[in-house]
């Protein structure tokens, strides 16, 4: 079986969520536990993938039996199989907590709503463990449809706001789906390792770098880079909380890796950063992506929106530290890509979890609400200090590792940029923290109540919602290993 | 109350069809949302971008192959090996057909599943269960005497009978011409259909489009009775179980191959059940997933109609 985890690590998720959407059906009940089990034995299948990546080095799979490049294939590797982990843990969780809320917003679409999860999970960890550039698209596809419904359903403005991320989408995946044919115009093939070992000859040629601008355009579109972020905070904000905490994490953090992927693997370092030399100004986009981030947040007035421009803002990090060309800031880039997969889940999940409670999340609704829910406001203090950065949570090494690798690079605007949104951070966090704790509950009327009661969401969601707090910390312990067992492996040597 | 008559029913027909196509474009077109998101200045920036961005674009082609350039890495590359070997790995005739349900058969599940996605998401976002059913005003026709009854919110008619029959609001008159030419023509497009799907091997054609040509028939039936007659014959479950089922079809059959001790999609794997050679297996193979395709794609088109032609109320639709 465990030569076959590639496949079963897609083909589980993808085959239960047809399953789901029959049991949505015949029996409702079915659902969830189908789901769960789909997502735990793909994440059983992840891990024991990277445990093969760690013994053995990269793993190949070919699908229909046919050898690449005339068939399709999977490559597994440090880099995807870090990702595939965190994929699946964050979708996982956010499932478990989210049972009830589900049940109680959609009762006549469980089902649907349990399929187009799956399938947007799916649709994500295929487009990080393929080894070719096309089969990509097609599950930026799925992921972008899925994405679209699950946001769209919110109230309010959801629909609106899913519209103007369908369109800003749709551009971004077009723009990737004509790089990809420009390659196929300049090389014939579509596998990436194979582009890899043709292109080096087309280096000079203008499709060739057509071909990059357009997947590096469409993938900023994607990945919400700033100026191309606009679509972000309204559709993460608008999103119902059960949708927005599996996206906000998932979708820009596989987007950044899809970016990594491409500039490593299929145009080499060489051609990305000593042929083209764009490095530059795509480190001072990021800059301007961080401060601009940061300022916008902090002149949000509703939590989640306070939380989608923070989105924003990290993608900003991780660009700039991948852009930045040497080994500690890519480190820090995809360590960064992980712990901020888990930090923007926390930090959603416990946006969710108040709403769930509060009904409302300005900041009136915020008042009081250590002494009703100190277990969520727990977690959501961890989550806040790991995107300061404060140790031993992990937000501290992935930017401990960004800074470093700015410092190396000699580019002090980026490290200015990165410490400047960090205190912007603490300023953003500690306001929504006070209001919190000091500032005592009052309803709607603005009668004062006597006494806060202690008023905690149900044990379904906060347990979920604990388990990824501590995990912040327990990464946070471990990045050194991290590191040093699987990111090392993960960049290509000629990177110092 | 009042009357209806059937006075040219293409032509009304074809103005309903407009005031529908043109309601629903109207609803948020491109101007508006540019509008919306500050001013015509925007227009001209955009103008100025899209000119920018064009001429680049054109300087871009310079190094392209020549139009239909045999020397091209295009052709040169990959496709000698699917010319050349596709009939002795596979013993499909058609290349395309191959190509796209075996050499890159895992893309095409996954487009499969694009379409499946499609229609949940279609049925996830619109679709509106309602309870009370007397809420809203309703026609009716008199059969025996063909007058139409307009009903007013709360207003029920007699129980039990077997005289009235619903209409749509917007225009229902007796059709039967349109009805006698639909039932006749129905049949034919489906048996086309199925032969669309089976003959993808030898002759263009394959799964998704004898799976829309299928749907299609269900949805001339719904233009030319009601919706409601449609969903009658064809409930909303159905197509979600079918639409599920075929793509389950697809990937299932590579998950058997898996179960088989092949790679995922390896259709070879099959030989033992089918009792053929490995090669003609793949055939087969493709047959089958074809058959899931077909399947899937005209669950997935007729729900989509039903969701999106009604709002999601599956009462009256176009």
């Amino acid at each position: 079986m465990s030569q076959n985890f590639p496949a079963l690590i897609i083909v589980v998720p993808l085959l239960s969520a047809f399953i789901i959407s029959a049991a949505g059906w015949l029996n409702k009940k079915l659902c969830f536990p189908i789901a769960v089990m789909a997502l735990g034995m793909s994440l059983y299948s992840a891990v024991g993938l990277m445990g093969m990546v760690l013994e053995s080095g990269v793993i190949e799979y070919h699908l229909g039996g046919w050898t690449p490049p005339w068939g399709i294939a999977y490559n597994v590797d440090h880099l995807n199989g870090l990702v595939l982990i965190v994929i699946f843990l964050v979708a996982l969780l956010n499932l478990i907590a989210n049972k009830r809320t589900v049940e109680e917003e959609f009762p006549e679409k469980t089902g649907a709503f349990y399929t187009l999860y799956i399938l947007f999970v799916t649709g994500l960890s295929g487009m990080v463990i393929t080894g070719d550039a096309f089969n990509l698209y097609v599950l930026l596809e799925i992921t972008s449809l899925t994405g679209y419904a699950l946001i769209g359903i919110g109230k309010d403005r959801g629909a609106l706001s899913s519209l103007n991320y369908l369109l800003m989408g749709t551009i971004g995946a077009s723009l990737y789906l004509l790089g990809i044919g420009y390659l196929y115009l300049a090389t014939g093939s579509l596998n990436m390792a194979d582009l890899a070992s043709i292109l080096p000859k087309l280096y000079e040629s203008k499709m060739v770098l057509f071909a990059y601008a357009f997947c590096l355009t469409g993938l900023f579109v994607k990945m919400a880079f700033f100026p191309l972020h606009a679509w972000l905070p309204n559709a993460y904000s608008y999103a119902p909380s059960m949708s927005s905490s599996l996206i906000a994490p998932l979708t820009t953090k596989v987007m950044i890796y899809v970016m990594i992927r491409i500039t490593l693997s299929v145009f080499t370092p060489q051609f990305s950063f000593d042929t083209l030399n764009i490095s530059g100004p795509i480190v001072w986009m990021a800059v301007i992506a961080i401060v601009t981030g940061s300022l916008l947040a902090l002149s949000q007035k509703s939590l989640k929106k306070i939380l989608a421009y923070v989105v924003v803002a990290e993608v900003g990090y991780m660009v700039g530290g991948f852009w930045l060309g040497n080994r500690a800031g890519m480190t820090g880039a995809i360590l960064h890509i992980v712990n901020d997969a888990m930090m923007t889940l926390c930090i959603f999940l416990a946006a969710g979890t108040i709403l769930y409670k509060t009904k409302g999340d300005s900041f009136d609704y915020l008042k009081g609400l250590f002494k009703k829910m100190p277990f969520s406001m727990a977690a959501f203090v961890i989550g806040a200090m790991s995107i300061i950065g404060v140790p031993p949570t992990c937000g501290f090494f992935s930017k401990w590792y960004l800074i470093s690798g700015g410092i190396a690079a000699g580019h002090y605007g980026f490290v200015a940029a990165l410490l400047f949104s960090s205190l912007v951070n603490v300023v953003l966090f500690f306001r929504i923290i006070e209001i919190c704790y000091y500032e005592p509950f009052t309803d709607h009327h603005h009668h004062e109540k006597e006494e806060t009661s202690f008023d905690e969401a149900p044990a379904g969601m906060v347990i979920p919602l604990l388990m990824a707090a501590v995990l912040l910390i327990v990464l946070g312990i471990y990045s050194g290993d991290i590191v040093t067992h699987i990111i090392e492996f993960a960049i290509p040597g000629e990177i110092t | 109350m009042f009357r209806r008559t059937a006075e040219k029913p293409a032509a009304q027909l074809c103005e309903k069809l407009k005031v529908e196509f043109t309601f629903h474009f109207q609803l948020f077109t491109v101007e508006d949302y540019i509008d919306l998101q500050g001013g015509k200045r925007l227009k001209t920036v955009g103008l100025l971008i899209v000119l920018v961005c064009g001429g680049l674009l054109i300087y871009g082609t310079s190094d392209f192959p020549g139009w239909g350039d045999p020397s091209s890495p295009a052709s040169n590359y990959l496709s000698p090996r699917y010319i050349e070997k596709t009939m002795e790995e596979t013993s499909v005739p058609n290349i395309v057909t191959a190509v796209l349900a075996d050499y890159r058969g895992y893309d095409t599940m996954f487009e499969t599943a694009v379409v499946f996605s499609a229609a949940i998401a279609c049925f996830f976002l619109l679709r509106v269960f309602k309870s009370d059913e007397a809420d809203e005003t309703r026609y009716y026709r008199h059969i025996p005497s063909g007058v139409t009854l307009r009903i007013e919110k709360g207003g029920r008619l007699p129980k039990g009978s077997a005289e009235f029959e619903r209409i749509d609001t917007s225009w229902v008159p007796h059709d039967l011409i349109i009805k006698a030419t639909t039932r006749l023509i129905i049949p034919f497009i489906q048996i086309f259909a199925l032969y669309v799907i089976a003959h993808g091997h030898h002759s263009p054609g394959g799964g998704f489009q004898g799976g829309v040509i299928l749907g299609a028939a269900v949805i001339l039936f719904a233009v030319t009775r009601d919706l409601r007659t449609t969903i009658q014959r064809m409930g909303e479950k159905i197509c979600a179980l079918f639409c599920a089922a075929g793509v389950f079809l697809y990937a299932g059959t590579g998950f058997l191959c898996l179960l088989l001790g092949k790679n995922y999609l390896d259709y070879s794997a099959l030989a033992g059940i089918l009792g053929v050679d490995p090669v003609t297996a793949r055939s087969h193979g493709i047959l089958v997933v074809e058959i899931g395709v077909g399947l899937s794609v005209m669950a997935a088109i007729i729900w989509i109609y039903y969701n999106l032609s009604s709002a999601g109320k599956h009462d009256e639709g176009l």
